[in-house]
């Protein structure tokens, strides 16, 4: 993923730029610290040595010194010493020198100075090699990259022990949350730790379950008592329209007008009994588990929607690998068959197909189609399809809810012209 | 016959009454608790339809100890459509269970077909002129000659004649025909074809053509 990162990467990233950029600029540092400490400590030796000859020139009489002139600076060539003219008489000056020698720079300190010995005037040139700029530098480089590698190191390796110890109630925390599923209705109960802000994170959203899970509560008790307060009005209206039914003057279109009323009627009466069931199920009431034959029962939902499916001219066919054997609720599983089928029923055109298919490991109910379903909110509750002839919207919403409490997953696709629906035990 | 209808919803008791008296019963309203025990208590009634719910918190179960043994009907009706009550209800002595919302052909079809079923125990035949149904044998004739009958254009049949000259609209036939599948699907036209072949055979045995259609709504059993 990329532009997201973990949480203890970002200053892991931004402390190595750090390290990185303060390493870089030090070279240039070091390099012109040591260069100076160099040439101030070239200097005194030279003058040092300025020194000791001056005072051995002192030992020699002039004669001497001028003959042997020669073999002492052959001897020394760091040392040039010439007689010269008092006209040459110059204050000591210091300075820099490259001399090319065969290719090869090399940088050398100088001394220059005229010494009075014995009357004579000698120019002494003294010259100590420096160690040249580029090499310094080099040398600087390689220890910061290693200083820099060293740091690059500690930091991964102290940010994983930071990420595993000081984290640790974070990430159990998050994982906690994960798990967490609020149709159980189950609150849960964070580790206390001993860093203020998570212990403060840990109380907040314990609160802030709990509120959910209220809120969830007092939404489906609602919606239980609103379904239960429908079925009486309900049943009046249909009550009424039966004992309208009888009067014996109604003529083609009021019975065409009551024929209306009954079929809204009967979809407002199909959604209130799904929003019953729904919540039963949300509830948890189904609770009877028995040893069911999927083979049995898909064959008894056919037969119980055989009328439609003759209506229609529908072909069915059956693909039975496994006489599959589930231990479950014999209502959910009916129910989530059933919804299933009338669902395939309902979407089908005249002589169109539906095909069962039965294995050990899951039932795939096909019908034919022609494109593809939004297919990312077909399970969605409130969801009206753009059909809307689409039931309720809740019979999808309904398999799917039967699924999660078995832990079965159900999937949607479209393949070959066909909408395929498979639950995977 | 005597019929004690007992339901708080007075709409809907009323509706009740209305529906079943035009014919030969003869109906009687209990409205809450108290009124229902009294009636049981005081008269015999051939079949009662109960609420299970009733007002002030009171269970309907709880009027069946005070009924004479097993001498009159009852089917209980219920906005709670759970299989553990209906469960419930049967096993405390109920003859027949109905969830609300129900339409009025369905309760007298079972409220007919108990009565029936008390009174005439070993010998359940049900005459209209010239057609005879042995509710036990589940055969039909007409004019003393057999009808085969399919399961559902019997039971059809007997919707039928349990609501002699009420009309009985399309959706009230798929319910009865479907149950509460019937809810699920917006088009009912299969029942058609099933009234059709009803209606073929009938006339085919030469009925004296009491099945009539009501335009577009539905279907009569006209005397």
């Amino acid at each position: 993923m990329a532009g997201i990162t973990k949480l203890l990467n970002k200053p892991l990233k931004a402390f190595l730029i750090y390290a990185l950029l303060i390493l870089t600029a030090s070279v240039p540092i070091y390099y012109y610290v040591v260069d100076y400490i160099w040439q101030q400590e070239l200097d005194e030796h030279n003058l040092i040595i300025k020194r000791e000859i001056n005072n051995n020139l002192l030992r020699f009489k002039a004669e001497d010194i001028e003959h042997n002139l020669g073999v002492l600076n052959m001897m020394q060539p760091s040392i040039k010493l010439e007689i010269v003219s008092n006209k040459d008489f110059q204050r000591d000056s210091v300075f820099n020198l490259i001399n090319e020698n065969e290719g090869q720079k090399e940088r050398f300190r100088v001394l220059k100075s005229v010494l009075f010995v014995n009357d004579k005037f000698y120019k002494l040139t003294v010259q100590t090699n420096v160690e040249e700029a580029d090499e310094t530098l080099m040398a600087l480089t390689l220890v910061s990259s290693l200083f820099f590698t060293f740091l690059l190191v500690g930091f991964i390796l102290l940010n994983k022990r930071i990420t595993a110890k000081v984290w640790l109630p974070f990430y159990q925390t998050l994982a906690q949350l994960k798990d967490f599923e609020l149709a159980d209705q189950k609150s849960i109960i964070l580790k206390n730790t001993d860093v203020v802000e998570f212990n403060e994170l840990n109380s907040e959203l314990e609160k802030l379950i709990d509120k959910n899970i209220n809120s969830f509560k007092q939404q489906k008790f609602f919606l239980e008592n609103a379904s239960h307060e429908l079925q009486t009005p309900l049943a009046i209206i249909k009550s009424k329209i039966d004992i309208q039914l009888q009067s014996s003057n109604l003529d083609a279109s009021q019975l065409q007008f009551i024929n209306q009323i009954n079929t809204c009627l009967s979809r407002a009466s199909r959604i209130n009994k799904n929003f019953l069931l729904l919540s039963k199920i949300e509830n948890q009431q189904f609770k009877t588990l028995e040893e069911v034959n999927v083979f049995d029962l898909i064959e008894e939902n056919l037969e119980l929607l055989n009328d439609y499916i003759e209506d229609k001219n529908l072909k069915v066919i059956k693909n039975i690998y496994d006489h599959k054997l589930l231990n479950c609720n014999l209502t959910l599983l009916e129910t989530l068959f059933n919804n299933l089928l009338i669902n395939a029923i309902k979407h089908s055109q005249n002589g169109d197909t539906i095909k069962i298919s039965l294995s050990n490991r899951s039932i795939v109910i096909e019908n034919t189609g022609l494109a593809k379903l939004n297919h990312e909110n077909i399970f969605n509750r409130y969801l009206t399809s753009a059909d809307h002839t689409y039931n309720s919207g809740l019979g999808l919403a309904i398999t799917k809810e039967i699924c999660k409490q078995y832990h079965w997953t159900i999937e949607y696709s479209f393949q070959n012209k066909f909408h395929v629906f498979t639950i995977a035990f | 016959m005597k019929l004690l209808i007992v339901e708080d919803e007075i709409e809907l008791a009323q509706d009740i009454v209305n529906y079943f008296s035009s014919e030969s019963y003869n109906c009687t309203l209990a409205l809450n608790y108290q009124e229902a025990q009294e009636k049981i208590s005081l008269y015999q009634y051939d079949c009662i339809i109960l609420d299970l719910m009733l007002p002030n918190g009171k269970d309907g179960l709880s009027l069946l100890e005070y009924l004479n043994e097993n001498k009159q009907g009852l089917i209980i009706i219920s906005a709670k459509n759970s299989l553990e009550d209906k469960i419930k209800g049967l096993t405390l002595g109920a003859d027949d269970y109905l969830a609300k919302p129900f339409h009025m052909a369905e309760l007298a079809a079972r409220v007919f077909s108990i009565i029936r079923r008390k009174q005439f125990g070993h010998e359940n035949i049900i005459n209209f002129n010239e057609v005879k149904v042995d509710l036990l044998a589940k055969n039909v004739a007409v004019n003393n000659i057999e009808v085969v009958l399919t399961k559902k254009e019997y039971s059809l049949l007997l919707l039928f004649l349990g609501n002699k000259n009420r009309v009985i609209s399309k959706n009230a036939l798929a319910e009865h025909l479907s149950g509460d599948i019937s809810d699920m699907f917006d088009n009912q036209d299969f029942v058609y074809a099933h009234i059709k072949n009803l209606k073929k055979k009938l006339t085919d045995a030469n009925y004296n053509n009491y099945l009539k259609t009501i335009y577009g709504t539905g279907y009569k059993w006209q005397e």
